[in-house]
Protein backbone atom coordinates (compact mmCIF):
# COMPACT_ATOMS: atom_id res chain seq x y z
CA UNK A 1 0.00 0.00 0.00
CA UNK A 2 2.90 2.34 0.70
CA UNK A 3 4.13 1.62 -2.80
CA UNK A 4 0.78 2.71 -4.20
CA UNK A 5 1.00 6.20 -2.69
CA UNK A 6 4.55 6.44 -4.05
CA UNK A 7 3.22 5.53 -7.49
CA UNK A 8 0.40 8.04 -7.20
CA UNK A 9 2.84 10.81 -6.37
CA UNK A 10 4.79 9.93 -9.47
CA UNK A 11 1.64 9.95 -11.61
CA UNK A 12 0.55 13.33 -10.23
CA UNK A 13 3.97 14.76 -11.00
CA UNK A 14 3.85 13.39 -14.53
CA UNK A 15 0.33 14.79 -14.92
CA UNK A 16 1.46 18.27 -13.86
CA UNK A 17 4.40 18.15 -16.28
CA UNK A 18 2.23 16.97 -19.17
CA UNK A 19 -0.37 19.63 -18.37
CA UNK A 20 2.15 22.42 -18.90
CA UNK A 21 3.91 20.74 -21.80
CA UNK A 22 1.92 22.37 -24.65
CA UNK A 23 2.48 25.90 -23.33
CA UNK A 24 6.17 25.14 -22.84
CA UNK A 25 6.48 23.81 -26.37
CA UNK A 26 4.73 26.89 -27.71
CA UNK A 27 7.06 29.20 -25.86
CA UNK A 28 10.12 27.29 -27.06
CA UNK A 29 9.27 26.42 -30.65
CA UNK A 30 6.43 28.73 -31.71
CA UNK A 31 4.68 27.51 -34.83
CA UNK A 32 6.56 24.19 -34.87
CA UNK A 33 4.88 23.26 -31.57
CA UNK A 34 1.71 22.41 -33.54
CA UNK A 35 3.36 19.45 -35.24
CA UNK A 36 5.19 18.47 -32.06
CA UNK A 37 1.82 18.32 -30.35
CA UNK A 38 0.45 16.13 -33.15
CA UNK A 39 3.31 13.75 -32.58
CA UNK A 40 2.65 13.78 -28.84
CA UNK A 41 -1.04 13.08 -29.39
CA UNK A 42 -0.14 10.09 -31.56
CA UNK A 43 2.30 8.81 -28.96
CA UNK A 44 -0.25 9.26 -26.15
CA UNK A 45 -2.95 7.47 -28.14
CA UNK A 46 -0.53 4.65 -28.87
CA UNK A 47 0.35 4.43 -25.17
CA UNK A 48 -3.34 4.11 -24.21
CA UNK A 49 -3.85 1.47 -26.89
CA UNK A 50 -0.80 -0.49 -25.75
CA UNK A 51 -1.39 -0.22 -22.01
CA UNK A 52 -5.04 -1.25 -22.28
CA UNK A 53 -4.07 -4.27 -24.40
CA UNK A 54 -1.35 -5.18 -21.93
CA UNK A 55 -3.80 -5.20 -18.99
CA UNK A 56 -5.80 -7.91 -20.77
CA UNK A 57 -2.64 -9.78 -21.78
CA UNK A 58 -1.62 -10.05 -18.11
CA UNK A 59 -4.27 -12.76 -17.73
CA UNK A 60 -2.76 -14.65 -20.68
CA UNK A 61 -5.48 -13.52 -23.08
CA UNK A 62 -3.54 -12.40 -26.15
CA UNK A 63 -6.41 -10.70 -27.89
CA UNK A 64 -6.66 -9.77 -31.55
CA UNK A 65 -9.93 -7.95 -30.94
CA UNK A 66 -8.56 -4.66 -29.72
CA UNK A 67 -9.62 -2.89 -32.92
CA UNK A 68 -13.17 -4.07 -32.22
CA UNK A 69 -13.35 -2.27 -28.87
CA UNK A 70 -11.60 0.78 -30.27
CA UNK A 71 -14.10 0.79 -33.14
CA UNK A 72 -17.03 0.18 -30.80
CA UNK A 73 -16.08 3.30 -28.84
CA UNK A 74 -15.67 5.35 -32.01
CA UNK A 75 -18.94 4.20 -33.55
CA UNK A 76 -20.88 4.68 -30.32
CA UNK A 77 -20.18 8.39 -30.20
CA UNK A 78 -20.59 8.74 -33.99
CA UNK A 79 -23.99 7.01 -34.04
CA UNK A 80 -25.23 8.85 -30.95
CA UNK A 81 -24.51 12.24 -32.47
CA UNK A 82 -25.92 11.21 -35.84
CA UNK A 83 -29.22 9.99 -34.38
CA UNK A 84 -29.92 12.67 -31.82
CA UNK A 85 -28.74 15.91 -30.39
CA UNK A 86 -26.77 14.40 -27.52
CA UNK A 87 -24.25 16.39 -25.55
CA UNK A 88 -20.97 16.25 -27.48
CA UNK A 89 -18.98 14.69 -24.64
CA UNK A 90 -21.42 11.99 -23.65
CA UNK A 91 -20.25 9.67 -26.43
CA UNK A 92 -16.84 9.18 -24.88
CA UNK A 93 -17.85 7.49 -21.60
CA UNK A 94 -20.67 5.70 -23.43
CA UNK A 95 -18.14 4.50 -25.99
CA UNK A 96 -16.17 2.97 -23.15
CA UNK A 97 -19.29 1.30 -21.74
CA UNK A 98 -20.39 -0.17 -25.09
CA UNK A 99 -16.87 -1.52 -25.55
CA UNK A 100 -17.11 -3.17 -22.10
CA UNK A 101 -20.44 -4.82 -22.96
CA UNK A 102 -19.02 -6.25 -26.18
CA UNK A 103 -15.87 -7.35 -24.36
CA UNK A 104 -17.88 -9.20 -21.72
CA UNK A 105 -19.80 -10.93 -24.48
CA UNK A 106 -16.61 -11.98 -26.26
CA UNK A 107 -14.81 -12.76 -23.01
CA UNK A 108 -17.50 -15.08 -21.72
CA UNK A 109 -17.55 -17.22 -24.88
CA UNK A 110 -13.75 -17.41 -25.14
CA UNK A 111 -13.16 -18.35 -21.47
CA UNK A 112 -12.17 -21.91 -22.31
CA UNK A 113 -10.04 -21.07 -25.34
CA UNK A 114 -6.27 -20.87 -25.04
CA UNK A 115 -3.40 -19.56 -27.11
CA UNK A 116 -3.89 -19.60 -30.83
CA UNK A 117 -7.57 -20.63 -30.59
CA UNK A 118 -8.31 -17.67 -28.37
CA UNK A 119 -6.42 -15.37 -30.74
CA UNK A 120 -8.34 -16.63 -33.79
CA UNK A 121 -11.70 -16.32 -32.02
CA UNK A 122 -10.97 -12.72 -31.03
CA UNK A 123 -9.80 -11.88 -34.55
CA UNK A 124 -12.99 -13.37 -35.97
CA UNK A 125 -15.03 -11.32 -33.49
CA UNK A 126 -13.38 -8.11 -34.70
CA UNK A 127 -14.01 -8.96 -38.34
CA UNK A 128 -17.62 -9.90 -37.67
CA UNK A 129 -18.21 -6.66 -35.78
CA UNK A 130 -16.79 -4.71 -38.72
CA UNK A 131 -19.08 -6.58 -41.12
CA UNK A 132 -22.09 -5.97 -38.88
CA UNK A 133 -21.39 -2.23 -38.77
CA UNK A 134 -21.04 -2.17 -42.57
CA UNK A 135 -24.37 -3.97 -42.97
CA UNK A 136 -26.33 -1.81 -40.52
CA UNK A 137 -28.83 0.54 -42.19
CA UNK A 138 -26.97 3.50 -43.69
CA UNK A 139 -29.11 6.01 -41.82
CA UNK A 140 -27.80 4.57 -38.55
CA UNK A 141 -24.17 3.60 -39.13
CA UNK A 142 -23.40 5.19 -42.46
CA UNK A 143 -22.51 1.94 -44.23
CA UNK A 144 -19.19 1.73 -46.05
CA UNK A 145 -19.03 5.53 -46.34
CA UNK A 146 -18.94 5.95 -42.58
CA UNK A 147 -20.15 8.89 -40.50
CA UNK A 148 -18.75 12.33 -39.98
CA UNK A 149 -18.13 13.14 -36.32
CA UNK A 150 -18.19 16.67 -34.90
CA UNK A 151 -14.96 18.02 -33.44
CA UNK A 152 -14.80 18.38 -29.66
CA UNK A 153 -12.95 21.66 -29.89
CA UNK A 154 -13.46 24.46 -32.39
CA UNK A 155 -11.21 27.31 -31.28
CA UNK A 156 -12.15 30.53 -33.05
CA UNK A 157 -9.65 32.63 -34.94
CA UNK A 158 -9.51 36.15 -33.55
CA UNK A 159 -7.80 38.41 -36.12
CA UNK A 160 -5.32 40.83 -34.64
CA UNK A 161 -4.99 38.94 -31.36
CA UNK A 162 -3.53 35.67 -32.60
CA UNK A 163 -1.82 34.16 -35.57
CA UNK A 164 -3.38 31.59 -37.88
CA UNK A 165 -1.35 28.65 -36.56
CA UNK A 166 -2.44 29.34 -33.01
CA UNK A 167 -5.91 28.01 -33.84
CA UNK A 168 -4.34 24.65 -34.70
CA UNK A 169 -2.22 24.89 -31.58
CA UNK A 170 -5.26 25.44 -29.34
CA UNK A 171 -7.06 22.57 -30.98
CA UNK A 172 -4.11 20.23 -30.57
CA UNK A 173 -3.55 21.38 -27.02
CA UNK A 174 -7.13 20.55 -26.06
CA UNK A 175 -7.01 17.10 -27.65
CA UNK A 176 -3.64 16.44 -26.09
CA UNK A 177 -5.07 17.15 -22.65
CA UNK A 178 -8.01 14.81 -23.28
CA UNK A 179 -5.60 12.06 -24.34
CA UNK A 180 -3.38 12.74 -21.34
CA UNK A 181 -6.46 12.38 -19.14
CA UNK A 182 -7.30 8.98 -20.63
CA UNK A 183 -3.66 7.91 -20.41
CA UNK A 184 -3.51 8.89 -16.72
CA UNK A 185 -6.68 6.90 -16.08
CA UNK A 186 -5.10 3.93 -17.87
CA UNK A 187 -1.93 4.27 -15.80
CA UNK A 188 -3.96 4.40 -12.58
CA UNK A 189 -5.89 1.27 -13.57
CA UNK A 190 -2.65 -0.46 -14.48
CA UNK A 191 -0.98 0.48 -11.20
CA UNK A 192 -4.00 -0.68 -9.26
CA UNK A 193 -3.77 -4.03 -11.01
CA UNK A 194 -0.03 -4.28 -10.41
CA UNK A 195 -0.09 -3.29 -6.76
CA UNK A 196 -3.15 -5.20 -5.59
CA UNK A 197 -4.15 -8.84 -5.28
CA UNK A 198 -5.12 -8.68 -8.93
CA UNK A 199 -1.48 -9.06 -9.90
CA UNK A 200 -0.93 -12.50 -8.34
CA UNK A 201 -4.33 -13.57 -9.68
CA UNK A 202 -3.64 -12.35 -13.22
CA UNK A 203 -0.10 -13.76 -13.26
CA UNK A 204 -1.20 -17.13 -11.88
CA UNK A 205 -3.92 -17.44 -14.50
CA UNK A 206 -1.52 -16.44 -17.26
CA UNK A 207 1.10 -18.95 -16.14
CA UNK A 208 -1.11 -21.94 -15.44
CA UNK A 209 -4.85 -21.60 -15.31
CA UNK A 210 -5.55 -25.10 -13.91
CA UNK A 211 -3.09 -24.70 -11.06
CA UNK A 212 -4.44 -21.22 -10.34
CA UNK A 213 -7.97 -22.64 -10.10
CA UNK A 214 -6.89 -25.46 -7.80
CA UNK A 215 -5.34 -22.78 -5.57
CA UNK A 216 -8.68 -21.01 -5.34
CA UNK A 217 -8.29 -18.32 -8.00
CA UNK A 218 -11.45 -18.01 -10.07
CA UNK A 219 -10.14 -17.68 -13.62
CA UNK A 220 -13.44 -16.64 -15.21
CA UNK A 221 -13.91 -13.73 -12.81
CA UNK A 222 -10.45 -12.25 -13.36
CA UNK A 223 -10.35 -12.89 -17.10
CA UNK A 224 -13.63 -11.02 -17.54
CA UNK A 225 -12.49 -8.22 -15.24
CA UNK A 226 -9.37 -7.79 -17.35
CA UNK A 227 -11.50 -7.74 -20.48
CA UNK A 228 -13.74 -5.04 -18.99
CA UNK A 229 -10.90 -2.79 -17.80
CA UNK A 230 -8.99 -3.15 -21.05
CA UNK A 231 -11.93 -2.52 -23.35
CA UNK A 232 -13.22 0.44 -21.35
CA UNK A 233 -9.94 2.30 -21.76
CA UNK A 234 -9.57 1.56 -25.46
CA UNK A 235 -13.26 2.41 -25.96
CA UNK A 236 -12.61 5.87 -24.50
CA UNK A 237 -9.67 6.23 -26.86
CA UNK A 238 -11.68 5.13 -29.90
CA UNK A 239 -14.44 7.63 -29.14
CA UNK A 240 -11.98 10.50 -28.64
CA UNK A 241 -10.16 9.61 -31.86
CA UNK A 242 -13.44 9.67 -33.77
CA UNK A 243 -13.93 13.30 -32.73
CA UNK A 244 -10.33 14.26 -33.45
CA UNK A 245 -10.14 12.56 -36.85
CA UNK A 246 -13.63 13.81 -37.72
CA UNK A 247 -15.07 10.61 -39.14
CA UNK A 248 -15.50 6.88 -38.65
CA UNK A 249 -15.16 4.37 -41.49
CA UNK A 250 -15.58 0.60 -41.07
CA UNK A 251 -12.31 -0.31 -42.79
CA UNK A 252 -10.32 2.37 -41.01
CA UNK A 253 -11.91 2.37 -37.59
CA UNK A 254 -12.00 -1.43 -37.29
CA UNK A 255 -8.74 -1.81 -39.20
CA UNK A 256 -6.42 -4.61 -38.10
CA UNK A 257 -3.64 -2.01 -37.82
CA UNK A 258 -5.05 -0.87 -34.47
CA UNK A 259 -4.79 -4.40 -33.11
CA UNK A 260 -1.28 -4.84 -34.50
CA UNK A 261 -0.06 -1.63 -32.84
CA UNK A 262 -1.85 -2.57 -29.62
CA UNK A 263 0.22 -5.74 -29.29
CA UNK A 264 3.48 -4.73 -30.96
CA UNK A 265 3.96 -1.70 -28.71
CA UNK A 266 3.91 -3.57 -25.35
CA UNK A 267 6.13 -6.28 -26.82
CA UNK A 268 8.59 -3.57 -27.90
CA UNK A 269 8.41 -1.78 -24.55
CA UNK A 270 8.04 -4.74 -22.17
CA UNK A 271 4.99 -6.91 -21.57
CA UNK A 272 2.98 -7.12 -18.32
CA UNK A 273 4.25 -3.83 -16.89
CA UNK A 274 2.89 -0.30 -16.63
CA UNK A 275 6.03 1.34 -17.89
CA UNK A 276 6.68 -1.01 -20.83
CA UNK A 277 3.73 -0.07 -23.05
CA UNK A 278 4.35 3.64 -22.35
CA UNK A 279 8.05 3.45 -23.17
CA UNK A 280 7.16 1.32 -26.18
CA UNK A 281 4.72 3.94 -27.42
CA UNK A 282 7.20 6.77 -26.92
CA UNK A 283 9.90 4.74 -28.65
CA UNK A 284 7.83 3.58 -31.60
CA UNK A 285 6.22 6.97 -32.19
CA UNK A 286 9.67 8.62 -32.22
CA UNK A 287 11.19 5.96 -34.46
CA UNK A 288 8.32 6.28 -36.90
CA UNK A 289 8.56 10.07 -37.01
CA UNK A 290 12.32 9.96 -37.41
CA UNK A 291 12.12 7.45 -40.25
CA UNK A 292 9.34 9.38 -41.92
CA UNK A 293 11.43 12.52 -41.93
CA UNK A 294 14.57 10.74 -43.13
CA UNK A 295 13.08 8.62 -45.90
CA UNK A 296 10.00 10.00 -47.52
CA UNK A 297 9.26 6.83 -49.42
CA UNK A 298 9.13 3.37 -47.91
CA UNK A 299 9.91 4.42 -44.35
CA UNK A 300 7.73 1.59 -43.13
CA UNK A 301 10.41 -0.87 -44.29
CA UNK A 302 12.83 0.75 -41.85
CA UNK A 303 10.12 0.60 -39.19
CA UNK A 304 9.73 -3.13 -39.78
CA UNK A 305 13.48 -3.67 -39.53
CA UNK A 306 13.58 -1.82 -36.21
CA UNK A 307 10.75 -4.01 -34.85
CA UNK A 308 12.31 -7.27 -35.98
CA UNK A 309 15.70 -6.26 -34.60
CA UNK A 310 14.18 -5.25 -31.26
CA UNK A 311 12.38 -8.57 -30.87
CA UNK A 312 15.57 -10.45 -31.76
CA UNK A 313 17.88 -8.49 -29.50
CA UNK A 314 15.63 -7.46 -26.64
CA UNK A 315 12.97 -10.16 -26.33
CA UNK A 316 11.71 -8.68 -23.08
CA UNK A 317 11.43 -5.19 -24.53
CA UNK A 318 12.87 -1.94 -23.28
CA UNK A 319 11.89 -2.69 -19.69
CA UNK A 320 13.59 -6.08 -19.87
CA UNK A 321 16.73 -4.45 -21.24
CA UNK A 322 16.79 -1.90 -18.41
CA UNK A 323 16.27 -4.69 -15.85
CA UNK A 324 19.10 -6.80 -17.18
CA UNK A 325 21.43 -3.78 -17.27
CA UNK A 326 20.54 -3.02 -13.65
CA UNK A 327 21.09 -6.61 -12.63
CA UNK A 328 24.42 -6.74 -14.43
CA UNK A 329 25.60 -3.64 -12.61
CA UNK A 330 24.53 -5.09 -9.28
CA UNK A 331 26.20 -8.42 -9.93
CA UNK A 332 29.50 -7.10 -11.29
CA UNK A 333 31.06 -5.95 -8.00
CA UNK A 334 30.17 -9.26 -6.36
CA UNK A 335 31.85 -11.34 -9.04
CA UNK A 336 34.84 -8.98 -8.92
CA UNK A 337 35.11 -9.75 -5.20
CA UNK A 338 34.93 -13.44 -5.87
CA UNK A 339 37.71 -13.11 -8.43
CA UNK A 340 39.95 -11.58 -5.76
CA UNK B 1 -18.09 -39.00 9.69
CA UNK B 2 -15.78 -39.39 6.70
CA UNK B 3 -14.30 -36.12 5.52
CA UNK B 4 -13.90 -37.21 1.90
CA UNK B 5 -16.19 -39.69 0.22
CA UNK B 6 -16.23 -41.04 -3.31
CA UNK B 7 -19.17 -43.12 -4.51
CA UNK B 8 -19.10 -44.96 -7.82
CA UNK B 9 -16.56 -42.58 -9.27
CA UNK B 10 -15.91 -43.38 -12.94
CA UNK B 11 -14.03 -41.81 -15.80
CA UNK B 12 -14.00 -42.98 -19.39
CA UNK B 13 -11.45 -41.65 -21.86
CA UNK B 14 -12.94 -42.73 -25.16
CA UNK B 15 -13.31 -46.49 -24.83
CA UNK B 16 -10.92 -46.74 -21.91
CA UNK B 17 -12.22 -47.03 -18.36
CA UNK B 18 -9.51 -45.05 -16.59
CA UNK B 19 -11.44 -45.28 -13.33
CA UNK B 20 -14.55 -47.35 -12.85
CA UNK B 21 -17.00 -47.57 -9.99
CA UNK B 22 -14.49 -46.43 -7.41
CA UNK B 23 -15.81 -45.91 -3.89
CA UNK B 24 -13.82 -45.05 -0.81
CA UNK B 25 -14.02 -42.91 2.28
CA UNK B 26 -11.26 -41.03 4.06
CA UNK B 27 -11.60 -40.28 7.76
CA UNK B 28 -10.69 -36.91 9.25
CA UNK B 29 -6.99 -36.49 10.15
CA UNK B 30 -6.15 -39.76 8.47
CA UNK B 31 -3.19 -40.31 6.14
CA UNK B 32 -4.65 -42.26 3.26
CA UNK B 33 -2.40 -43.69 0.56
CA UNK B 34 -3.43 -44.63 -2.96
CA UNK B 35 -1.01 -47.02 -4.58
CA UNK B 36 -1.05 -49.14 -7.70
CA UNK B 37 0.85 -49.87 -10.90
CA UNK B 38 1.31 -47.20 -13.57
CA UNK B 39 -1.91 -46.47 -15.38
CA UNK B 40 -4.07 -47.72 -12.52
CA UNK B 41 -6.03 -44.44 -12.50
CA UNK B 42 -4.56 -42.87 -9.37
CA UNK B 43 -3.84 -39.41 -10.79
CA UNK B 44 -7.13 -39.47 -12.69
CA UNK B 45 -8.84 -40.05 -9.34
CA UNK B 46 -7.06 -37.07 -7.76
CA UNK B 47 -7.89 -34.95 -10.81
CA UNK B 48 -11.56 -35.79 -10.40
CA UNK B 49 -11.41 -34.94 -6.70
CA UNK B 50 -9.82 -31.55 -7.33
CA UNK B 51 -12.17 -30.77 -10.20
CA UNK B 52 -9.65 -30.73 -13.03
CA UNK B 53 -11.54 -33.41 -14.93
CA UNK B 54 -15.21 -34.18 -14.82
CA UNK B 55 -16.19 -37.70 -13.74
CA UNK B 56 -18.29 -39.69 -16.22
CA UNK B 57 -20.31 -40.88 -13.24
CA UNK B 58 -20.24 -40.92 -9.46
CA UNK B 59 -20.42 -38.59 -6.53
CA UNK B 60 -17.90 -36.79 -4.35
CA UNK B 61 -18.54 -35.44 -0.90
CA UNK B 62 -16.29 -33.20 1.14
CA UNK B 63 -17.30 -32.86 4.77
CA UNK B 64 -20.70 -34.24 3.87
CA UNK B 65 -21.22 -31.64 1.16
CA UNK B 66 -21.68 -32.67 -2.45
CA UNK B 67 -18.81 -31.17 -4.49
CA UNK B 68 -19.19 -32.98 -7.82
CA UNK B 69 -20.79 -29.97 -9.47
CA UNK B 70 -18.39 -27.38 -8.06
CA UNK B 71 -15.40 -26.02 -9.96
CA UNK B 72 -11.79 -26.30 -8.79
CA UNK B 73 -11.69 -22.89 -7.13
CA UNK B 74 -14.88 -23.57 -5.16
CA UNK B 75 -13.55 -26.94 -3.99
CA UNK B 76 -10.40 -25.18 -2.87
CA UNK B 77 -12.47 -22.67 -0.88
CA UNK B 78 -14.29 -25.59 0.76
CA UNK B 79 -11.00 -27.02 1.98
CA UNK B 80 -9.42 -29.13 -0.73
CA UNK B 81 -5.70 -28.55 -1.32
CA UNK B 82 -3.64 -30.15 -4.05
CA UNK B 83 0.06 -30.60 -4.80
CA UNK B 84 0.91 -31.83 -8.26
CA UNK B 85 3.05 -34.77 -9.35
CA UNK B 86 4.81 -32.74 -11.99
CA UNK B 87 5.76 -29.64 -10.03
CA UNK B 88 4.13 -26.62 -11.58
CA UNK B 89 5.31 -23.50 -9.80
CA UNK B 90 4.54 -20.12 -11.32
CA UNK B 91 8.10 -19.64 -12.64
CA UNK B 92 8.01 -15.84 -13.00
CA UNK B 93 7.04 -15.39 -9.36
CA UNK B 94 9.25 -15.64 -6.32
CA UNK B 95 8.75 -18.43 -3.80
CA UNK B 96 6.84 -16.05 -1.54
CA UNK B 97 4.59 -14.82 -4.35
CA UNK B 98 3.79 -18.42 -5.29
CA UNK B 99 2.70 -19.17 -1.75
CA UNK B 100 0.85 -15.87 -1.55
CA UNK B 101 -1.45 -16.91 -4.40
CA UNK B 102 -2.66 -19.81 -2.27
CA UNK B 103 -2.82 -17.69 0.88
CA UNK B 104 -4.82 -14.87 -0.73
CA UNK B 105 -7.20 -16.90 -2.88
CA UNK B 106 -7.41 -20.29 -1.17
CA UNK B 107 -10.24 -19.05 1.05
CA UNK B 108 -12.61 -16.28 0.14
CA UNK B 109 -12.29 -12.95 1.91
CA UNK B 110 -8.65 -13.18 3.02
CA UNK B 111 -7.24 -9.66 3.38
CA UNK B 112 -3.83 -8.83 1.98
CA UNK B 113 -2.30 -8.48 5.45
CA UNK B 114 -3.72 -11.80 6.65
CA UNK B 115 -2.59 -13.46 3.44
CA UNK B 116 0.97 -12.23 3.86
CA UNK B 117 1.10 -13.41 7.46
CA UNK B 118 -0.25 -16.80 6.48
CA UNK B 119 2.29 -17.08 3.66
CA UNK B 120 5.09 -16.36 6.15
CA UNK B 121 3.88 -19.11 8.48
CA UNK B 122 3.64 -21.64 5.67
CA UNK B 123 7.11 -20.69 4.39
CA UNK B 124 8.47 -21.26 7.88
CA UNK B 125 6.66 -24.58 8.29
CA UNK B 126 7.97 -25.89 4.97
CA UNK B 127 11.51 -24.62 5.46
CA UNK B 128 11.36 -22.18 2.58
CA UNK B 129 11.64 -18.91 4.49
CA UNK B 130 15.27 -18.33 3.51
CA UNK B 131 14.35 -18.78 -0.15
CA UNK B 132 11.30 -16.54 -0.17
CA UNK B 133 12.73 -13.99 -2.61
CA UNK B 134 14.17 -16.59 -4.98
CA UNK B 135 12.44 -16.84 -8.35
CA UNK B 136 10.63 -20.18 -8.47
CA UNK B 137 12.40 -21.12 -11.70
CA UNK B 138 15.74 -21.23 -9.87
CA UNK B 139 14.75 -23.86 -7.27
CA UNK B 140 16.15 -27.39 -7.00
CA UNK B 141 13.75 -30.31 -7.31
CA UNK B 142 13.50 -30.79 -3.54
CA UNK B 143 12.79 -27.10 -3.09
CA UNK B 144 10.20 -27.21 -5.85
CA UNK B 145 8.47 -30.12 -4.15
CA UNK B 146 8.44 -28.17 -0.91
CA UNK B 147 7.02 -25.19 -2.74
CA UNK B 148 4.35 -27.39 -4.27
CA UNK B 149 3.30 -28.50 -0.78
CA UNK B 150 3.64 -24.97 0.62
CA UNK B 151 1.32 -23.50 -1.98
CA UNK B 152 -1.28 -26.15 -1.27
CA UNK B 153 -0.93 -25.61 2.49
CA UNK B 154 -1.35 -21.88 2.09
CA UNK B 155 -4.90 -22.48 0.86
CA UNK B 156 -5.63 -23.76 4.41
CA UNK B 157 -6.91 -27.17 3.31
CA UNK B 158 -8.86 -29.59 5.44
CA UNK B 159 -7.91 -32.32 3.00
CA UNK B 160 -4.56 -32.20 1.22
CA UNK B 161 -4.06 -34.22 -1.95
CA UNK B 162 -0.41 -35.07 -2.64
CA UNK B 163 0.49 -36.65 -5.95
CA UNK B 164 3.84 -38.45 -5.75
CA UNK B 165 5.62 -35.68 -3.95
CA UNK B 166 8.50 -38.04 -3.11
CA UNK B 167 9.22 -39.03 -6.70
CA UNK B 168 12.75 -38.14 -7.76
CA UNK B 169 13.92 -37.35 -4.22
CA UNK B 170 17.02 -38.94 -2.70
CA UNK B 171 16.36 -41.13 0.40
CA UNK B 172 17.54 -38.40 2.79
CA UNK B 173 15.32 -35.85 1.11
CA UNK B 174 12.37 -38.23 1.15
CA UNK B 175 12.79 -38.65 4.92
CA UNK B 176 12.59 -34.88 5.33
CA UNK B 177 9.48 -34.82 3.20
CA UNK B 178 7.92 -37.62 5.28
CA UNK B 179 8.53 -35.56 8.44
CA UNK B 180 6.94 -32.55 6.76
CA UNK B 181 3.83 -34.53 5.84
CA UNK B 182 3.56 -35.94 9.39
CA UNK B 183 3.78 -32.42 10.80
CA UNK B 184 1.04 -31.26 8.50
CA UNK B 185 -1.23 -34.09 9.65
CA UNK B 186 -0.43 -33.30 13.28
CA UNK B 187 -1.88 -29.84 12.66
CA UNK B 188 -5.19 -31.51 11.82
CA UNK B 189 -5.04 -31.80 8.05
CA UNK B 190 -6.30 -34.99 6.40
CA UNK B 191 -3.89 -36.30 3.78
CA UNK B 192 -4.59 -38.33 0.67
CA UNK B 193 -1.43 -39.23 -1.21
CA UNK B 194 -0.32 -41.21 -4.21
CA UNK B 195 3.07 -42.85 -3.84
CA UNK B 196 5.30 -45.36 -5.57
CA UNK B 197 8.07 -45.41 -2.98
CA UNK B 198 6.87 -48.22 -0.72
CA UNK B 199 8.96 -47.37 2.39
CA UNK B 200 7.31 -43.95 2.33
CA UNK B 201 3.88 -45.55 2.20
CA UNK B 202 4.83 -47.83 5.09
CA UNK B 203 6.09 -44.91 7.20
CA UNK B 204 3.22 -42.57 6.49
CA UNK B 205 -0.02 -44.29 5.67
CA UNK B 206 -2.69 -45.14 8.24
CA UNK B 207 -4.63 -46.87 5.50
CA UNK B 208 -3.77 -47.91 1.96
CA UNK B 209 -6.01 -48.32 -1.06
CA UNK B 210 -4.60 -50.34 -3.96
CA UNK B 211 -5.86 -49.58 -7.46
CA UNK B 212 -5.40 -51.59 -10.63
CA UNK B 213 -7.03 -51.01 -14.04
CA UNK B 214 -9.16 -48.23 -12.60
CA UNK B 215 -10.68 -50.41 -9.87
CA UNK B 216 -10.12 -50.84 -6.19
CA UNK B 217 -8.11 -53.99 -5.65
CA UNK B 218 -7.67 -53.89 -1.90
CA UNK B 219 -7.90 -51.58 1.07
CA UNK B 220 -6.49 -51.80 4.60
CA UNK B 221 -3.34 -51.33 6.62
CA UNK B 222 0.05 -51.43 4.92
CA UNK B 223 0.60 -54.98 6.28
CA UNK B 224 -2.77 -56.18 5.08
CA UNK B 225 -2.48 -54.90 1.54
CA UNK B 226 1.14 -55.93 1.02
CA UNK B 227 0.29 -59.48 2.08
CA UNK B 228 -2.77 -59.62 -0.15
CA UNK B 229 -2.14 -62.17 -2.94
CA UNK B 230 -4.12 -60.14 -5.48
CA UNK B 231 -1.97 -57.08 -4.78
CA UNK B 232 1.22 -59.10 -5.12
CA UNK B 233 -0.06 -60.45 -8.41
CA UNK B 234 -0.89 -56.98 -9.73
CA UNK B 235 2.60 -55.75 -8.90
CA UNK B 236 4.71 -58.79 -9.73
CA UNK B 237 2.54 -60.73 -12.15
CA UNK B 238 0.86 -64.11 -11.48
CA UNK B 239 2.98 -67.03 -10.38
CA UNK B 240 3.03 -69.82 -12.91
Amino acid sequence: MRRISYDLLFVLLAAALLFFLPATLKALYGKASVSYLSLLINATGLAILALSWDILARTGQLSLAHAAFYGAGAYTTAILLKLADWPLWLGIPLGGIVAVLLALLLGSVTLRLRGIYFAIATLAFAEVLKAVVQQLPTRIAGGAAGINVAALFRPAFIPGEMERWEVAFLRNQSYFLVYVGILLLSILVSILVQRSRLKPAFTAIRTNEEVAAVMGVKPARYKLLAFALSSFLVGLLGASEAHRIGSVLPDETFGIGTTVFALVTPIFGGLYTTLGPILGAAGLASVEELLRRTFEEGYLIGYGIVLVASILFMPKGIVGLIDSLKRRRRKLPRSAEEAV
Amino acid sequence: MSILQAQGLSKKFGGLDAVSELSFAVEAKEIFAIIGPNGAGKTTTLNMISGLIKPSAGKLKLNGQEISIKDSAERCHLGLGRAFQVVQPFPEMTVEENVLVGALFGKSGVSEATGRKLAQEVLKQTGLLALKDTPAEELTLLQEKRLEIARALATQPKVLLLDEVMAGLRPGEARQAVELVKNIRNKGVTIVFIEHVMPVVRDLADRVMVMDYGKKLAEGSYQQVTNNPQVIEAYLGAEE
